[in-house]
Order: C-alpha cells, then sequence, then structure tokens
C-alpha cells in the first residue's frame, strides 16, 4: 500500500527518448507515434536565428499525470479505470467498451488505444510488470542518462520524493483544473 | 509557471506508423536472394515484461562506441528487456534509447541468417544460402563470379598487402585486426579518417593524450561544435547535463545550428561553419594580452610559450578580428575568455569526439589544447583529465613477418578509395575484408565507394544487416549480434576506471557466429593452402625452412592460433592471471570489476552511486603535468613542418567560410536516436524518428515557398538527394542541415530503404591536409524546391 508519484527535474532532460523507448519494451507499447505512453514536449522556437529565446527551447518530459482527481476515471462508464492499491490510475481491459470518454475528458492527452487488446491504455508506473516483480521503480526513471524522475511513496515522509518535494519549488501541470497530478515538476 | 505539455502538440509533424498483427518476434525469410519484403510492415516489435520466472545477463551494449553495461532480462529464452548496469562508472546506471532499443538489433526479420555468396552482377544484392565450409572454399578458392584468395595471392607472388582489411568500432573489431595481423597484410582502414583522427592527433601532440573532460566538476564548460545533448557520450552526456541550468556549471554552445546542447546551454554562439580555429585564437589573444592565464602553470611547463604569444599577438587575433570571420560578436568572445580564465583550473574547453569538420581541423585541436593549458586545467579536478586505466593480463598474437608484402598505401580512408579508383596505388590491391563498416554510408561521395567495390576482385563482409556495402559483397559472412556473443574484456581508463566484458545473453540465432568463430573456421581452410603460396615465393621463408626446418618456420605463420581457445577462456586468463579468479568470475557475473569494489561501490540514492570515494579517484596522474615525451605543453612544433604543417597554430585565409550568393553549406551531425547507418533499419528507433529532414532557415523557406515537409532537392559537385524541408529558425540562412544514417539504398532493408536522404551523397570527398582526413562540412550545395 503507498501513494506512487514521481518528480520531475525536468530542466535536466535532453530529449534523447531513451524513456519512450524504455517503456515501450517494458510494457509492449505498440510502436506508431500515437500509441506511446511516455513523451518528450517541446515549444515552438521563439525569435529569429542567432537570437533564440533559450529559456523557452526546454524540453518537457511527460506521462500520465495519475491524477487524485482524475477525469478519466470519474467519466468511465464501465468502471474500466480504477485505482489500485497504490492509487496508480489503471484500466481492467475486460472492462474497457472503447468509448473513449477517458481519452476525452483526460486534460493531459495521456491516453491511447492499444489495437491488440482493444483497451485505452496509458502509463501504469509499469505496475504490472516491474513494481509487480517487487522491483521499487519505473523503466523510464531507471534508464535515464541525466536523471530526470524520482519516483517514490508520496505518503512516506522517509521517501527520496517526499524530501524532494519538501526542499524543492515544484509545480503541476494545469493545477487550476484542480485533478491533483501525482506528477511534480521541480523548478 | 505554465507548462503545455500535450499529446496532441507533440505529435505536430510526425507521421503516424502504425506497424500492428503478426504474432511477436516474428522472423521473415532471407531477404537477399530475391529481393522481396514478404513481410514489409508487418512486425510486431515489443513484448510485454513477463513476471514469472527470468535469467539476468551482465552485458555492454554495441547500439554505438560507448560501451554502456546493461543486465538483459531472458524470459524463456528470449531477451525481453534491457536494463541499465549500475555498477559500471562510465555509464552510470542509464541506457539511452539506442540502448534499449537494442532488442530490435537482436530480432530484427531483416538481419543476415546465413552465409551467403554472390550470384549475380556485383552490387546488384543476388545471392545464395550456402554453408559455412561453402562460404570458406568461396573465399580461398572462389566461384565462376569471382576469384578466389589462392589464386589472388599466387599471381601476386603472395603480396599480403593485395588485401585491404577495413572495420567499423567495436570490442570485436580487435579480433578482426587480429586476423588482419596474422595475414601480413599493410593495409588496415578503420574510422579514423572518418571520425575522431585530427582530435586524438592534435591533443597526442600538443599534451601528450586525448584526455576526458571532467564534466563532473567544472564550473565553466565551452562546448565548440560538440553536441553531448544529442551524440551522446558517456559520462560525458550525464556529468554535463545533470549540473547544467543553474546547477553549478555555465554552459557556452557553440554550433552554427541551435542544437539541443544549445538548448541547455546558457550562452549560445552560432558560429560560422569551420571558423572555430578564429575563434580559439581570439580567445587566446585576450587571455595573453590581458594576462589571465595561470602565468606559473605556463613558466612551469609550456614549451615555446613566447613564440606562441608573439605570433597571437603580432597577427593581431583580436576578438574583432575573430567578429568578421567567425559572425560571433567581439563582446561575446571578451567574455567568454575572461569568465574561463576565471574559473580555471575548473573550466573546460571540451575536447569532443567527431568527425573533422574543416581543413584547419588538427590545428584548430592543438590551439584548443594551448588554451586549455593556459588556464593551468589539465590532468586536475575540473579540468582535462587523463585518468588511470586498469591493467589486463597479455595475450599471444600473431603477426608474421611476409617478405613479400608491400607497406600500406596509406591510411586516409578516403584518399585510399580514390587513388584505388583512379588507379593510383604502386600495386594492386585486389581482394578487401569489411567487417562491420558501411563505406558506402559513411564517407563522402559513395558513388566512388561503389566504383570501388566493384574494381575489388575479390570482396567479403563480415556483418549483421544487409547494409548497401553487404550487396557489393561476393562473400558475405552473418556475424551474431552483441547480444548473442561474449567479446574480448576491455579496460576503461578514467576517473574512475574499471574492467568490462560483454556477456552472451543468448545464443546465436540462425547459423550466425561471433567473429572469433568465424575466424577460426576461416583460418583452418586457408592457412595451410596459402602457407603454400608464401613457400613458393618467400625467400626469406625458405631461407628459414633450411636452417630451422617447415615445422618450426610454419608456426609463426600459423593463422589458426590466436584462435584456438574461446574468447570466455581467454578473457578470464587475461583478468584471472592480473586479479585473481574471483574478479574473473565477478565480471562473468556481474559484467564490472575495480579493485575495492565491493567497498567503493554505493547506492547513495535512486539517482545516485558512489563508485569511488571522492579521496580514491584518479583526477590527477602526473601532478598536472602534460604527457608528452617532453613533459612540456608544445606550443611550437618545428617537426610539424615535415609534414606540411604549421608548427604553431595560424589562421590562413583559405580557413575562411565562403558561401557564394544563392548557395548553402551543408552541414551534417548526429541526434540521440540513430548510431550512423548502423541503427537505421530498428524498427525502435525509426519509429522516434522517420526519416531525417533538411533544416532551412525560415525565412529563407518564405522566400522560396517552401514549407514543412516540402521535397527539396540538394545538389553538390558530388551528387544530389531529395529530402523533406524542416523550416526553423535553428539554422541561419546560408547553411543547411541534415542528419547522417538515412538514405541507404540496400533493398534488403525493410525500414532503412531509400528512407530519408545520405548526407555523404552531397558531402565532397574533401580531405584535411596532415592525416587525409575526411572534412565534411567543406561542402556548399544548392537548394530547390521539387
Amino acid at each position: 500500500m503507498a501513494r506512487y508519484g514521481m518528480a520531475l527535474d525536468y530542466k535536466n532532460c535532453i530529449n534523447c527518448k531513451a524513456c519512450e523507448v524504455a517503456c515501450k519494451e517494458e510494457n509492449g507499447v505498440l510502436l506508431g507515434a500515437d500509441k506511446h505512453r511516455i513523451w518528450v514536449g517541446q515549444n515552438e522556437m521563439k525569435g529569429q536565428w542567432p537570437n533564440l529565446d533559450i529559456a523557452n527551447a526546454a524540453f518537457l518530459p511527460s506521462q500520465c499525470q495519475h491524477c487524485d482527481d482524475a477525469p478519466c476515471q470519474m467519466v468511465c462508464p464501465t468502471q474500466a479505470t480504477y485505482y489500485d492499491e497504490n492509487h496508480v490510475v489503471r484500466v481492467d481491459s475486460d472492462k474497457c467498451i472503447l468509448c473513449s470518454y477517458c481519452m476525452n475528458a483526460c486534460p493531459y492527452d495521456a491516453r491511447y488505444v492499444d489495437d491488440r487488446t482493444m483497451t485505452v491504455d496509458k502509463c501504469t508506473f509499469c505496475s504490472d510488470t516491474r513494481l509487480a516483480r517487487g522491483e521499487m521503480t519505473t523503466a523510464c526513471q531507471n534508464t535515464c542518462p541525466t536523471k530526470v524522475r524520482t519516483f517514490g511513496d508520496l505518503d512516506d515522509p522517509n521517501s527520496e520524493i517526499s524530501e524532494l518535494l519538501r526542499t524543492r519549488e515544484h509545480f503541476s501541470l494545469k493545477s487550476h483544473l484542480g485533478t491533483k497530478p501525482k506528477l511534480f515538476y521541480l523548478t | 509557471m505554465q507548462v503545455e505539455v500535450s499529446r496532441r502538440k507533440f505529435l505536430q509533424g510526425s507521421v503516424s506508423l502504425s506497424i500492428i498483427g503478426g504474432s511477436s518476434l516474428g522472423v521473415t525469410n532471407l531477404v537477399a536472394s530475391h529481393g522481396e519484403h514478404e513481410s514489409k510492415g508487418e512486425a510486431s516489435v515489443t513484448t510485454k515484461t513477463g513476471t514469472g520466472e527470468a535469467q539476468e545477463v551482465a552485458t555492454l551494449c554495441e547500439m554505438c562506441v560507448n560501451k554502456c553495461a546493461a543486465v538483459a532480462r531472458v524470459e524463456d529464452g528470449v531477451v525481453t528487456k534491457l536494463n541499465p548496469n549500475p555498477l559500471f562508472p562510465k555509464s552510470r546506471n542509464m541506457l539511452c534509447a539506442r540502448g534499449n532499443a537494442g532488442i530490435q538489433a537482436l530480432y530484427d526479420p531483416d538481419r543476415l541468417k546465413y552465409p551467403m555468396i554472390r550470384v549475380g552482377e556485383k552490387g546488384e544484392g543476388k545471392f545464395k544460402r550456402v554453408s559455412w565450409e561453402e562460404a570458406y572454399e568461396a573465399i580461398l578458392n572462389g566461384t565462376d563470379k569471382f576469384p578466389g584468395m589462392a589464386k589472388i595471392l599466387d599471381e601476386e607472388k603472395d603480396n599480403r598487402s593485395t588485401f585491404l582489411f577495413c572495420a567499423g568500432e567495436g570490442m570485436a573489431e580487435h579480433t578482426f585486426k587480429t586476423f588482419y595481423g596474422a595475414f601480413g597484410s599493410a593495409n588496415w582502414l578503420n574510422h579514423a579518417t572518418l571520425c575522431l583522427k585530427t582530435v586524438v592527433s592534435g591533443y597526442g601532440v600538443t599534451i601528450g593524450g586525448y584526455a576526458s573532460a571532467d564534466l563532473d566538476n567544472a564550473e565553466y564548460i565551452i562546448m565548440a561544435g560538440a553536441n553531448r545533448a544529442e551524440a551522446i557520450v558517456t559520462p560525458d552526456t550525464m556529468d554535463g547535463f545533470k549540473r547544467t541550468k543553474g546547477r553549478g556549471a555555465k554552459l557556452v554552445c557553440v554550433d552554427p545550428r541551435f542544437t539541443h546542447t544549445a538548448a541547455k546551454s546558457d550562452k549560445w554562439l552560432a558560429i560560422k561553419p569551420g571558423t572555430d580555429l578564429a575563434f580559439v585564437l581570439a580567445l587566446t589573444y585576450v587571455v595573453l594580452t590581458e594576462e589571465l592565464y595561470n602565468k606559473e602553470y605556463v613558466a612551469e611547463n609550456f614549451k615555446g610559450f613566447e613564440e606562441y604569444k608573439n605570433l597571437v599577438i603580432s597577427n593581431k587575433y583580436t576578438p574583432e578580428w575573430a567578429e568578421k570571420i567567425t559572425g560571433i560578436n567581439a563582446k561575446d568572445i571578451y567574455e567568454v575568455a575572461r569568465e574561463f580564465m576565471a574559473h580555471a583550473p575548473k573550466a573546460v574547453y571540451y575536447p569532443g569526439r567527431r568527425s573533422t569538420f574543416s581543413n584547419s581541423d588538427f590545428q584548430l585541436r592543438r590551439a584548443m589544447a594551448i588554451f586549455q593549458a593556459l588556464s593551468g586545467g589539465i590532468d586536475t579536478k575540473g579540468g582535462l583529465v587523463f585518468g588511470h586505466k586498469l591493467k589486463l593480463g597479455s595475450h599471444e598474437l600473431l603477426e608474421p613477418m611476409y617478405a613479400q608484402a608491400e607497406s600500406s598505401l596509406g591510411s586516409s580512408w578516403v584518399n585510399w578509395r580514390n587513388d584505388f579508383v583512379d588507379g593510383k596505388h604502386s600495386y594492386p590491391v585486389r581482394g578487401m575484408f569489411i567487417y562491420k563498416h558501411n563505406p558506402m554510408l559513411n564517407m563522402p561521395n559513395p558513388a566512388k565507394t561503389a566504383q570501388m567495390l566493384k574494381k575489388m576482385e575479390l570482396v567479403v563482409a563480415i556483418d549483421t544487416m544487409p547494409s548497401d556495402t553487404v550487396m557489393y559483397a561476393d562473400v558475405v559472412l552473418p556475424e551474431c549480434t552483441y547480444l548473442e556473443r561474449t567479446d574480448p574484456v576491455k579496460t576503461f581508463g578514467g576517473v574512475e576506471p574499471s574492467i568490462a566484458q560483454r556477456n552472451k545473453v543468448i545464443d546465436p540465432m540462425f547459423e550466425t557466429k561471433p567473429v572469433i568463430d568465424i575466424m577460426r573456421g576461416l583460418t583452418e581452410k586457408i592457412t595451410l593452402p596459402l602457407w603454400e603460396i608464401t613457400k613458393k615465393y618467400d625467400e626469406d621463408v625458405q631461407d628459414a625452412i633450411k636452417e630451422d626446418g617447415e615445422k618450426e618456420t610454419f608456426a609463426e605463420f600459423d593463422m589458426r592460433k590466436p584462435f584456438e581457445k574461446s574468447q570466455e577462456e581467454i578473457n578470464h586468463h587475461l583478468v584471472a592471471s592480473v586479479y585473481g579468479e574471483e574478479a574473473a568470475h565477478h565480471l562473468k557475473e556481474h559484467g564490472v570489476f575495480y579493485p575495492n569494489m565491493d567497498k567503493y561501490f554505493k547506492q547513495l540514492g535512486e539517482n545516485k552511486f558512489q563508485y569511488y570515494p571522492e579521496s580514491k579517484k584518479y583526477y590527477s596522474v602526473k601532478g598536472g603535468k602534460p604527457k608528452t615525451p617532453s613533459g612540456k605543453i608544445e606550443c611550437n612544433i618545428p617537426n610539424l613542418k615535415k609534414r606540411g604543417a604549421d608548427p604553431m597554430p595560424v589562421w590562413k585565409d583559405e580557413y575562411n567560410c565562403v558561401i557564394p550568393e544563392g548557395k548553402f553549406r551543408m552541414l551534417t551531425g548526429r541526434h540521440a536516436q540513430f548510431t550512423q547507418s548502423g541503427t537505421s533499419n530498428n524498427a525502435m528507433l525509426r519509429d522516434l524518428i522517420m526519416e531525417n529532414y533538411a533544416w532551412i532557415n525560415k525565412r529563407v523557406c518564405d522566400k522560396m515557398g517552401i514549407k514543412f515537409g516540402d521535397n527539396v532537392e540538394i545538389k553538390s559537385s558530388t551528387g544530389k538527394v531529395t529530402i523533406k524541408a524542416y523550416p526553423t529558425e535553428k539554422i541561419g540562412p546560408d547553411t543547411v542541415f541534415f542528419v547522417h544514417g538515412f538514405g541507404e539504398e540496400s533493398e534488403a532493408l525493410t525500414w532503412a530503404y531509400k528512407n530519408g536522404a545520405n548526407d555523404n551523397a552531397v558531402i565532397n570527398d574533401i580531405t584535411e591536409p596532415i592525416y587525409g582526413a575526411a572534412s565534411m562540412h567543406e561542402t556548399n550545395v544548392e537548394i530547390r524546391k521539387v
């Protein structure tokens, strides 16, 4: 029993896409640009060569925010989307009817259709692969060259992530929506 | 702060590829015999890892040159995941996108699976599947399509140098080179003159070694013409970018393009291509005239300082002078020079590891090394470091002297090739062995490489993939991938030295073999027949036989000898003979070993590891002194004149970047998802980067009516390619860039075939004057919308 979250030291991200590939290989995610569980966002360049806005050129790694108040879970008519015992937002492929309400409800575009299981799938924090085997962290966290991610139990005051969130300033994406994401971007 | 990170945003500009259906890990038929793609687009390439029983095997990655440590998860004989091995100080518990996609190299349906011999015309790609014995027989005695080694060597009177050996970088290159040594040819070409020859030599002659940069402790980093955010080098990439952006190190990026490295920098200076030498000379000018250099260090360790100082000052290499050449504001040059020295010795002018870009590259490296040394930041924490290398035991090699073998025809790949094609060699070279090397893609002017391969009478290619080069082979020997073999154990020097080993994860698939097994089989076939030819022509051998008898003489020429033992046995001996049995077992079990590892290695946090305690790190191994034979920093080397080089770095008018009106300077480079052409057919990586695009300045595109995705033709005096356009402000109005590693023409590559454009098809085969290294950024091109 835990409440898993992730802190992202996103300014370290070099957009190498190691996390994307590790995720796909670990979780058997289908190929195709619209199938990924994890991605790195990038803003349009601002300025004209050679005077470009470096601050605006940050890379923004992202994935399912595992909201504590997840809109995708609220709208699911079959309760296919549920919170598991670690407060991770999961999908039961047996119950999913591909109505795609969740895809529309998610403010973070974190969901996609897995054509093999016919499920609207998403990031699981590797719950059914790595964590199920007793490993302590996700594939994306583990493989990252510049160590952007810290994964852990938000309810454990002694966890590294709890310590980071106590000591570093951070923000959440679209916090005004009240979704209470469990992904935290460190500044 | 508001950050918008959305999937839809991400999808802009990328094209959806759907690869659906089929059973996982499906393997198609052998590609090459009829060139059809029976299963094109039908491979499901990912499998979810299981929760049941699995083996974990410690190995080393070979998706690029870094050799990062990995742990392979094997479920029911199938590799389902590659994870980083935290024990290796060099790779610091990371695997990049390519490292993770290594599984796709292993299960690539287009892999070479069986030995093949050519049945069609040269370059046509028509082969027939044969047994290993038949392949070796074809190498020795030829077929009706091509001559064998025995015929060639007999006709050439045992001149072993009539065979060229060429190899790409890799741990098994050592094994292939052992074969080259035993064979006795003098013609060896590898990636050096297409890669880092000038940087290694420039630093070598100036400070005595191609030192590493201690980016973990540097406070100020100039990264010029290096792109560590995209061209990943471990541990530099991790050390560098964990600490930039307000966390302790200031990064100045000097590059004509706004690369990912520029995006992570504090200051980006857009320099005119190929003018870095003027930039460094101006930095040096500021440091000398303002007396910002480390006087004590210079007095103690420099040779020829006064001459160099006089040269730089009397030639007036001022920032104002450099501004006109480089396009960088003089103000910025003053600032960078002053800040660099203010942070010295914890300041690094990053040496880099890349191809030669301009004809001034060797002198650029000399000037960079001297500039670094002026700060005193040599062999010291936060500066350039030589580090320590753990020794390994020795094993026997065989390097016989063949009296009839003529001397080398040169070490510059491009010049060697061109001389061969133009008939300028002093003796005929008639056969070649190619290991893990793709000259059709890896050097400028592939049309000339094709001429070379067609003219070469016997071409033997050892590779894992049916590359463009393999298509020109007469005999194709399929190597297994890195996950299917144990490679020679290797020692990795540095601040935190270690020894690491690539262990076999699964048995070789199909009929593929590791190079050491291939060499064992081949030498068993050819050694005795070729010995007969040597006896016929080699007078030294004839004399030796008279004196010592044939058995004793032959022992020195027995090519089979270096391949008698297995790689596992050789590795065990190399390690156990120095560090004991336990170390050798540790290496096999854990992939990494260094003395006191059990005491030193600690995981300090989810993202933090200690490999050596601070006091045990090898920041300084020479007390801050350079490693040159003289023990001094060599500013002035009169001997360089003999090679036609300036004894001290000077700027010449011919180095200026001149781009006529309406033309563009062609730039090439790397990104973090592909390793040259070696990964071009990797389905996972191609899923990330579908094809390469030509970066063209947005305002220029507007004028020319070019929109995103439009096809443009890029044309030089060497050739032309068609590629899609990417209008962007990340590049200047008179330059164009597209990334290397695309545009293969081998039909046997499902994903890579005619995907994107080959940069080398337009880059002119110009070589720099000192080593004949290919100068990749000296070509002007025309662009038109098509």
